[in-house]
């Protein structure tokens, strides 16, 4: 598999705050790589800057070799109306003009792009309905007239109207319930399969993202703590802030391998050093973390990598007491 | 759509129905008029309302109701003069200020934060001295203090669109800005326009009916709304109903602006 | 056990008023239908189904807070007697009557908690109010009790936060704050609609411990409504399925989800997660629920069932087996797959 994209060195900073820290991450061609993280730990930002909405201080993003971070002017229109890369909202109602149809709303690149005529287009839109499932006497409503779902699957259907060879999707199904969740998601799988689109998921949800991603990247504080295979990362977490993620998610099955009680930090939990903007971004809550945290930690690994100081010591510090079972009634 | 939708509620109906009356007279008011309303009659001065003068006469035997009539035409083609250029000195300088930089932006607020410190009257005096002293000369004067009001309106309306993420998903197909003015903002910011203009039109009339009250702007044989005032207030002692009617008609004008402005207020009284 | 919370055959119809009137009722549809269960002291049960299904408006009509033009139909809302009061009938309580009823004996918190604070009150003085209003605590004693709460809440620094401004919590910790507000006037029943669905992950379980330990350290009971069986699951006793207003199927929550024996049930723990990372398929359950005017005589989910037969055409009731509940004619006979 080839890189189709590369983020590396990425740093973003608004108002001083540093949202992403010496971010990088490689998404090979034809994969489905899911970015998890907290509210605050620069997913979206990632994303947004990988499309050009957030300002980029350094650090490179590569697109097959185009610098996207160096695009300007006239070269960066050029480049959005190829329509390679679609960023698609996280909001949908907020994201959908109230006042134009959906026909019109899938339409819009299209349009913007003026290399096809209006009958191409048509069928350009009814196909991209078509593709995610949307039935075609929707095309006339607008986006108040249909359901939460429905909305979502507009949005989608915006973004592969274009034919894009690269999706970024921002939460894209944090608004819905299990089945049509799933509905959602499959619609990903199947555009991956069937047309090779690589997706980009970006999610807060873990279970939506363990269904479908080949790999995953954890991020927290606008740093990459741990990315690699989704199945091996969230049975065998080597970082302490994927290992709370995968034991804090909901299940029907009342069963983690470590309780998340003994992940959190204790109550009364005092970091043992002042952790400054250069230290591991998880330390000052980490139940882990000693002094070596105050310097970041670097990357080990390629495949599956991590970035923690006590990547392979933390699991024999786990408190004894702490790992029987939560719920023993 | 909801514009058109709010045109059916009664009060709207009613409001529209009134300025189409006001449209009709300030068009062909002259020739529907009965009486010349230029025409003295000393014979015939102040009578009371009669079937030949239904408003009665004034102090030079002037039918008022024709002079009402001849004076709709100066009266409303003056103030939407002075909402004409409000309106072109404020909404696109107002789309202008979003999305054309930020020293755009500067410039503009800083130039609309001068406007708005003028004082009135000098500013009128100081346009009438340059441009002549008229009446449009003065409505241009108040339509240079609109422009501020639809400057904000219109910036206001525009500034939460800036960040919609629809409007940036245009960005990201690679519009330009001027199709996303087009397609995402026109539709938007139109609406809370309209609603202003048709308030500032109220405004005008009022600001119309002042200054030719105050006799600015207009030569006194010709008749206008606040001319007519004017001359039925200096026979109060003998008259005491006859201000009444032109005050009247101005109330109406400016209250069925204000009530078409309500019902296409966007969400609101619908 | 002595029931904190009763329902009883409740209906809820919109559009059609309070009025019982034949013309009325034709006119209104009814969007939850014959919905009965109970809370015991310090139990917590889990109202669980999607969006529509009425769960949310069940729960809204024992808080007696339903939207405009939504209204009780039937049936009845019991708040049981104890220790501290009488046995109340919620359905027929006036404005009064519900001040006494709220935040006395019964508390809520939302999906949103930011909406029910005041942005321009520091979070301590809301509390403070509500300690001062409900425990008649007098003034100098307020933010200690305010913010020893907090910190009973499990908010560090709670010193701190009593001074700080709702836009500078988190969500979680403003869902903390909520919480203990909703606890402050020392209810019977917290009801939970949604409040960890906006979370982030390792923070909606912290709440949901919260919750766990409310119910543990201070007897309360707990109504939790979640779309999320996974959520329900990790909480609650006994769970009630919800499905296009009606309750399919309601029993313990290891119970039901090891031995489902309604196919709706079966469904959701289908697409629900598992917790199991390695999993990699993507179920979902075909079709959509019935419109709310179109509802069908027979079983509700025959369409999208997929052991439907001609008998699911007609009523099927409510039956009962042990303490199981299933809404299904061909309970007895189905072998369904839990998890």
């Amino acid at each position: 598999m080839s890189t189709l994209l590369a983020v590396d060195g990425l740093d973003v900073t608004f108002d001083r705050h540093r949202v992403l820290a010496d971010l990088s991450l490689h998404v090979q061609a034809g994969e489905i790589l899911g970015i998890i993280g907290e509210t605050g730990s620069g997913k979206t930002t990632l994303a947004r800057a990988v499309v050009g909405l957030s300002p980029v201080r350094a650090g490179r993003i590569t697109f097959e070799g185009t610098d996207l971070t160096a695009l300007r002017g006239k070269a960066r229109r050029a480049w959005r109306r190829a329509g390679q890369v679609q960023y698609v909202f996280q909001d949908p109602l907020r994201a959908l003009d109230p006042q134009h149809t959906v026909a019109r709303i899938v339409a819009e690149g299209l349009v913007v792009a003026g290399t096809l005529d209006r009958a191409a287009i048509d069928a350009r839109v009814r196909a991209a309905l078509a593709q995610v499932g949307l039935d075609q006497s929707l095309a006339a409503r607008l986006p108040g007239q249909i359901s939460g779902g429905q909305r979502q699957r507009v949005l989608l259907a915006r973004a592969v109207a274009l034919q894009p060879r690269l999706l970024l999707c921002d939460e894209p199904v944090s608004a819905l319930d299990a089945s049509n969740r799933n509905h959602v998601l499959r619609l990903l799988a199947d555009l991956r399969d069937r047309s090779g689109v690589t997706v980009v998921v970006i999610s807060h949800d873990l279970s939506s993202l363990a269904g479908i991603a080949d790999r995953v990247a954890v991020l927290y504080g606008g740093r990459l703590v741990e990315q690699g295979p989704i199945g091996r990362v969230l049975s065998e977490p080597r970082h302490p802030y994927t290992a709370l993620l995968t034991a804090s998610a909901p299940s029907v099955r009342r069963e983690h391998p470590i309780p998340a009680r003994a992940l959190r930090p204790a109550p009364d939990h005092r970091p043992v050093a002042a952790f400054g903007p250069d230290a591991c971004s998880y330390a000052s809550r980490c139940p882990f973390a000693t002094q070596a945290c105050v310097t970041a930690p670097s990357t080990a690994g390629s495949e599956w990598s991590v970035a923690c100081h006590h990547a392979d010591a933390w699991r024999s510090r786990l408190a004894v007491g702490a790992m029987s079972t939560r719920r023993t009634a | 759509m909801s514009t058109l939708t709010a045109v059916r509620l009664p009060s709207a109906r009613l409001a529209l129905s009134v300025l189409a009356v006001v449209t009709f007279l300030a068009v062909a008011g002259g020739t529907v008029a009965p009486h010349d309303p230029l025409l003295q009659d000393p014979d015939l001065a102040l009578r009371g309302p009669s079937l030949i003068h239904p408003f009665g006469t004034d102090y030079l035997g002037r039918d008022v109701f024709s002079r009402l009539l001849a004076g709709t035409g100066t009266t409303v083609v003056a103030a939407l003069e002075s909402v004409g250029v409000g309106l072109a000195l404020g909404v696109l300088p107002g789309l202008a200020s979003l999305w054309l930089g930020r020293t755009v932006e500067w410039v503009l607020l800083r130039a609309v934060d001068a406007v708005m410190t003028l004082p009135f009257i000098v500013f009128a005096i100081a346009v009438t001295g340059i441009l002549g002293n008229g009446l449009s000369q003065a409505m241009v004067a108040i339509g240079v203090l609109f422009a501020p009001l639809f400057f904000r309106v219109t910036r206001a309306a525009g500034l939460s669109l800036t960040r919609a993420h629809y409007v940036e998903a245009a960005e990201l197909f690679g519009a330009s800005r001027w199709r996303i003015l087009r397609t995402h903002v026109w539709g938007k910011v139109v609406p809370t326009v309209a609603v202003t203009a048709a308030q500032a039109t109220g405004g005008a009339l009022l600001a119309v009916s002042s200054l030719t009250f105050l006799g600015i702007g207009v030569q006194p044989p010709a008749p206008t709304w606040g001319g007519v005032l004017a001359s039925e207030l200096g026979f109060l002692s003998q008259q005491p109903w006859a201000p009444v009617i032109p005050a009247a008609l101005i109330m109406v004008a400016v209250a069925a602006l204000n009530a078409l402005a309500d019902a296409i207020r966007p969400g609101g009284a619908a | 056990m002595s029931a904190v919370l009763r329902v009883d055959n409740l209906h809820v119809s919109v559009g059609g008023g309070s009025g019982t009137s034949s013309a009325g009722a034709a006119a209104a549809r009814e969007a939850v239908r014959d919905v009965s269960f109970t809370i015991g002291r310090g139990e917590s049960v889990g109202l669980v189904g999607e969006s529509g299904s009425g769960k949310t408006l069940t729960c809204r009509a024992v808080l007696g807070v339903l939207p405009p033009g939504v209204a009780v139909t039937g049936g009845g809302i019991h708040l049981g007697g104890g220790s501290s009061g009488a046995d109340v009938e919620l359905t027929g309580l006036d404005r009064r009557g519900w001040d006494a009823v709220r935040g006395n004996r019964l508390a809520a918190v939302f999906q949103d908690p930011a909406s029910y604070l005041n942005p321009s009150l520091t979070v301590g003085r809301q509390l403070a109010e509500q300690l001062r209003l409900k425990r008649r605590l007098p003034r100098n004693q307020t933010r200690a009790a305010a913010v020893e709460l907090l910190a009973a809440m499990g908010l560090r620094r709670a010193t701190a936060v009593y001074d700080q401004y709702p836009h500078e919590l988190s969500g979680g910790m403003l869902q903390r704050a909520l919480i203990a507000i909703a606890v402050a006037g020392e209810p019977e029943l917290l009801v939970a609609d949604e409040a960890t669905t906006a979370l982030d992950a390792a923070v909606q379980a912290e709440v949901l411990d919260l919750l766990r330990q409310l119910r543990e350290e201070r007897g309360l009971a707990l109504l939790l409504v979640s779309h999320d069986l996974a959520v329900v699951a990790e909480v609650c006793d006994r769970v009630a399925v919800f499905y296009a207003g009606e309750i399919v199927e309601q029993g313990p929550t290891a119970d039901v989800i090891a031995n489902p024996r309604h196919p709706y049930t079966e469904a959701l723990l289908r697409v629900a997660s598992l917790g199991d990372w390695r999993r990699r398929d993507l179920e979902v359950i075909p079709g959509r629920p019935p419109e709310p005017g179109a509802m069908p005589v027979g079983c509700r989910f025959a369409a999208r069932c997929a052991h439907a037969t001609d008998t699911c055409a007609t009523p099927v009731a409510l039956s009962t087996v042990d303490d199981r509940q299933v809404r299904c004619h061909r309970a007895a006979t189905l072998e369904l797959v839990g998890a």
